[in-house]
């Protein structure tokens, strides 16, 4: 059986690992440096299957496995994008997860060993506790009730000019070595630090104080340090090391000279430099010379390094924490059961796209944004009728003895005076007094309302509602529909005669609501109005939603999308919550002080207006109107040379036959200009609603 | 030679006295730059940083080492401008090599709304002097062919914005500069000391009580991050911000192939290539605020995952590390910058996931106004009184990720 390294078929014995493989054929996978085959060190690093930083010492060969050097001179090349499925991820609940090889009484609990002779390579412990592990299955994530650390001890490196060359390892690689059968030719064991190795990419001597002695291979038996950084990674989780890893560890002999970082290049005359410019505490000398931050993770390093400042400052300094900790997963593994959030669909998705509508991503939702020519929509709206998905729109029913006094305490406007079968906008304000969302109350009884929210908002205004419910420890009950109703606006001046020709003899009348049927589906009819026209909400279960979409149409609704919507909306000079408002976006910023009242005993955000309101306006939300091409939306305002804000919303508006938009404008001298220059263009301030001023098409 | 091992930087450790003109409190990047520009602008040098680890130990030594201008605001556009401005001269002034380097930033917008966002933000960067342009999805694949523009068919690049002066340095290196430069001028740097306390009489702070006894001092300025609210609140002064962790991770190092800064607002994650050849990538802060630097493998597989959908090579590269800063958050995304309505009292914070690269300026501004006790018209917008006057810097173009 054979793989390829370096362009070269190399044979291997079955159950060999790469570097053993490489070696027994004379070869090896780095220049050299001191072999410890456990996984410490970075000589064996190579590119193996197009993945670098691979250690060998740890990879079982197999047939046709294509291994590469790194590069002598630079760095391995970063991969092509390639293909792969994802990875597995297996979840294992457990009493004790065991690291390592430790013999563990069970006592009835149940222990899971995660060993990395067995494949199982954990790459860290994190809190929960969780334990990361890699294995050839995939990733093993477990999670246990406590965790025994039992991965041994790791054996210190030689520090000393030449520990870079080839035909140097340590006692226990040199074992490994000679049972898998590689011919170490002439060896000698050193056990104390050396003065320096010689030859030229091998090592042909070694040089200690007992003096020089010519060898083929150095086995380096220089004491051991804990491989604790598991341990150390997890500071305050149930966790204790056993066995060699909870050792104190030896420390190392000063190193005089040569490379005390294989993985940086970093040498004793660097420290020395460092150390001498006053550079003197672990973390600094590391961030100073980059010693520890290697593949290795300060594996080989650190001791020394250690043992130098104690040294020269006179004490022991702690070690820092690797994470991960030796075994490194490759991105792909990492992102073993990782998801993206999805991005909701309506119920009438499927509808839109078999309409072959242009679907972009709003506020968490699918939503058609076109079907084919955004004007033709636009006039259906204005002068026949037209429906469009609002199913986004956040739904909620709100039931209790409480209800009112909710509403009324978390509103800006009256609630207690809403009467049954009615319906009133509001916004929702944040103790700050700035607009976080807005919506309607539609009152159904004395103590049950729907109340909707904007489809970005809703999340975060169930949590608001919820909240405020539990910190007033109000009696009610709050039921998310968002997602169970769907939602069909049907609006333009035809749209009551097409609801009658759907068996709705009485629609509701203008900001009034009421359960109805249309067609044979049942509806919450509300009749509101975002698009100025005559409109009718009609909420519902979304299992039918395909029905009363599909029959609307067949009555000769044509449909309309967000791009229309979002133009009929801004000829009313209607604000989008989160396009139109900021974080701190007030009422009278927003020209919103008819949706508050100051009269009531108190609302979330009232102490704030009632201060804030005393303060000079610094800007408002105001509209704009200029000739020819709609400027882009986040356009700057200019009073001559003065920056004075910025356009949020921007759309040609066929029936005006100008552009609109609604801007943030600043206030100079106490007013606002009437004029600001936008896009290189003079735009006039506009009274709202530009478009049917009186409101006379929404109400007939 | 290793470029890496810093060959000219030599720190001056002298001892404490009990006094000084001015106690600087965080031996981060915003207070060493305050005190180098304190001595070197005003020639004010009877001044003490007081850290209590290592001198860039806290965020100035775990962010993630971006320089960029391309806020939301004009006010925080003209700012972060000065920071991009005096960050290109830092070397040719200090003599030290902070590895600076102009890489460009592209900020990904996967979305209708996403890419309004880019637009507004290119028109008043461009509005402000910052260099700044809207780019489709072509001109995106051609600045960085390695971007899936597909989004893995998933999240398709609908457009972005290409800012060129986006910029890296090495962070500890920045760090270091400036506390050599104020060393040298005769300031003084204390490692391992802890304020805990402001002492103040009437409305006037006096200096800070430390674990190592009392330091006097005119005037206190707390550049301690987060830490800021526990240790002023000891001077009875409120602040609105709430500390929440941010992680990053690096994978192993790789040729020099990926010159640019790459980020997705959606996706919440970003990405660019160190000096070294480390792929460095980060994502939004954590939700739960808290002061731990615990990192988490929640993280580390939703951020590789994201980060994989717009930049599939990275598949099979290998992590190396991963490490968490925290965020001073304030609550529009602005920082705090200035005096706090008690004498002598001033704080620099609410740095959030933006503090490294405003280093420079800030500590130029700060340092401008211990010299002359007036605030500088360019910080004016950022003082701690914008809440109580309504007048908060919103800025969606901070509220991102870097």
């Amino acid at each position: 059986m054979r793989f390829v390294f370096d362009n070269h078929p190399v044979d291997f014995q079955p159950g060999d690992s790469i570097l053993i493989a490489l070696l027994r054929a004379g070869l090896h996978p780095t220049t050299g440096g001191c072999l410890c085959l456990a996984g410490d060190c970075p000589h064996c690093l190579a590119t193996v299957d197009g993945i670098s930083y691979t250690r060998t010492c740890r990879t079982t060969a197999r047939a046709g496995m294509v291994v590469e050097r790194h590069p002598k001179d630079g760095l391995p090349k970063l991969p092509p994008a390639t293909q792969a499925p994802p990875v597995d991820v297996r979840h294992v609940h457990c009493d004790v997860a065991v690291i390592g090889n430790a013999e563990l009484p069970a006592e009835g609990r149940r222990v899971v060993t995660l060993d990395s002779k067995s494949g199982q390579d954990v790459i860290g412990i994190y809190a929960g506790p969780l334990v990361v592990a890699r294995t050839a299955e995939g990733m093993l994530h477990v999670h246990p009730k406590e965790i025994v650390v039992a991965t041994g001890a790791i054996e210190l490196q030689p520090v000393a000019p030449g520990n870079h060359l080839a035909g140097i390892c340590t006692a226990r690689a040199a074992e490994k070595l000679k049972a898998a059968g590689v011919n170490l030719g002439r060896t000698v064991t050193i056990t104390e630090a050396p003065l320096r190795f010689e030859g030229t990419g091998s090592v042909t001597a070694v040089v200690t104080r007992e003096g020089r002695v010519e060898c083929d291979t150095v086995i380096v038996d220089l004491g051991r340090t804990p491989r604790n950084g598991l341990a150390r990674m997890a500071a305050g989780l149930p966790v204790r090391a056993v066995g060699d890893a909870a050792r104190e560890p030896q420390i190392p002999a000063c190193p005089q000279a040569g490379v005390v970082c294989p993985c940086s290049g970093v040498t004793v005359d660097d420290l020395k430099s460092v150390w001498d410019r006053g550079f003197h505490e672990l973390e600094l000398v590391k961030r100073a010379t980059l010693a520890g931050t290697g593949p290795c993770q300060g594996a080989v390093c650190v001791p020394h390094i250690r043992s130098f400042l104690a040294d020269r400052g006179g004490k022991l300094q702690p070690s820092f924490a690797a994470r991960p900790v030796a075994f490194q997963p490759i991105m792909h593994e990492a992102a073993a059961g990782a998801y993206h959030h999805p991005t909701a669909r309506t119920a009438l998705d499927a509808e839109h796209r078999r309409a072959g509508a242009h679907m972009e991503r709003s506020a968490g939702w699918w939503r058609p944004w076109t079907y084919a020519d955004p004007l033709q929509e636009y006039w259906a709206v204005r002068e026949g009728v037209s429906i469009c998905d609002i199913g986004t729109l956040g739904k909620f029913l709100l039931d209790g003895p409480d209800a009112v006094e909710l509403l009324d305490r978390l509103y800006p406007t009256h609630v207690a005076t809403l009467k049954p079968g009615r319906a009133r906008y509001t916004l929702l304000l944040n103790e700050r007094g700035y607009v976080i969302d807005d919506g309607m109350i539609c009152r159904e009884s004395e103590t049950r309302f729907f109340l909707t929210f904007t489809s970005a908002g809703s999340t975060h205004a169930e949590l608001w509602i919820r909240d405020w419910a539990d910190a007033w420890k109000l009696d009610v009950r709050l039921l998310n529909r968002t997602v169970a109703l769907g939602a069909i606006n049907v609006t333009g001046p035809l749209a009551t005669a097409l609801l009658r020709d759907a068996g709705l003899a009485h629609p509701p009348r203008y900001l009034e609501h009421k359960i109805a049927r249309v067609g044979d589906i049942a509806c919450r009819i509300a009749r509101l109005s975002f698009t100025g026209e005559v409109s009718y909400e009609l909420h519902h279960n979304a299992g039918d939603s395909v029905s009363l979409w599909r029959t609307l149409l067949a009555l000769g609704a044509k449909p309309h999308g967000l791009e229309t919507l979002l133009r009929l909306r801004l000829e009313k000079g209607h604000i989008v919550a989160g396009q139109d408002t900021d974080f701190d976006s007030t009422p009278r910023r927003l020209n919103h002080e008819w949706a508050v009242k100051l009269d009531k005993p108190d609302f979330v955000g009232k102490a704030a207006l009632l201060r804030t309101n005393q303060l000079p306006l610094d800007r408002q939300l105001v509209a704009l109107e200029t000739k020819g091409e709609p400027p882009g939306e986040g356009a700057v305002l200019w009073n001559g040379k003065d920056y004075a804000g910025y356009v949020t919303s921007s759309a040609w508006s066929p029936a005006l036959e100008k552009s609109i938009m609604l801007g943030w404008l600043r206030f100079f001298n106490g007013s606002l200009p009437e004029e600001v220059m936008v896009a290189g263009k003079t735009a006039r301030r506009a009274a709202t609603p530009l478009y049917d001023p009186e409101g006379r098409r929404a109400r007939a | 030679m290793n470029e890496f091992v810093e060959r000219k930087i030599a720190l001056t450790w002298r001892a404490p006295k009990r006094a000084y003109d001015v106690v600087i409190v965080g031996g981060g990047g915003h207070g060493l730059a305050t005190a180098y520009y304190l001595a070197t602008r005003h020639g004010i040098t009877n001044v003490a940083v007081l850290e209590r680890n290592y001198i860039g130990s806290g965020n100035s030594g775990r962010n993630t080492t971006i320089i960029r201008a391309n806020y939301g605001i004009p006010e925080a556009v003209r700012f972060y401008q000065r920071s991009v401005d005096l960050y290109a001269s830092l070397e040719s002034e200090t003599g030290r090599g902070i590895m600076h380097r102009q890489k460009g930033l592209l900020w990904l917008a996967h979305s209708e709304a996403g890419v309004r966002a880019e637009r507004a933000r290119a028109e008043v960067n461009v509005a402000f002097g910052t260099k700044t342009e809207f780019v489709d999805p072509d001109q995106v694949k051609r600045i960085c062919p390695q971007i899936d523009i597909t989004g893995g068919g998933l999240w398709p690049v609908a457009g972005g914005t290409y800012h060129p002066e986006g910029s890296t340095a090495r962070h500890d290196r920045v760090v270091w500069a400036f506390a050599e430069g104020a060393m040298r001028q005769g300031v003084d740097i204390q490692q391992g000391i802890r304020v805990h306390s402001l002492r103040v009489e009437g409305d006037r702070v006096t200096g800070v009580e430390t674990d190592q006894g009392p330091i006097s001092a005119g005037v206190v300025l707390s550049a301690a991050g987060g830490h800021v609210t526990t240790l002023v609140s000891t001077a009875g002064v409120r602040l609105p911000i709430r500390t929440h962790p941010l992680q990053a991770f690096v994978t192993n190092h790789y040729a020099l192939e990926f010159p640019i800064i790459v980020a997705s607002a959606t996706l919440l994650f970003y990405a660019s290539q160190t000096a070294r050849g480390e792929m460095l990538m980060g994502a939004e802060i954590d939700r739960q605020p808290s002061y731990s630097y615990r990192s988490s493998h929640d993280f580390l597989q939703h951020c590789a995952f994201r980060a994989m959908t717009l930049l599939p090579f990275l598949r099979n590269l290998r992590i190396l590390r991963q490490w968490t800063g925290v965020c001073d958050m304030s609550p529009d995304y602005s920082p705090i910058m200035g005096k706090t309505g008690i004498d002598g009292l001033l704080i620099t914070t609410g740095w959030g996931t933006w503090g490294f690269k405003a280093i420079p300026a800030a500590g130029e501004q700060l340092a401008q106004l211990i010299a002359t006790g007036a605030t500088p018209e360019l910080i004016a917008p950022f003082s701690l009184d914008r809440f109580a006057r309504d007048r908060t810097m919103a800025d969606r173009g901070s509220a991102g990720t870097h």
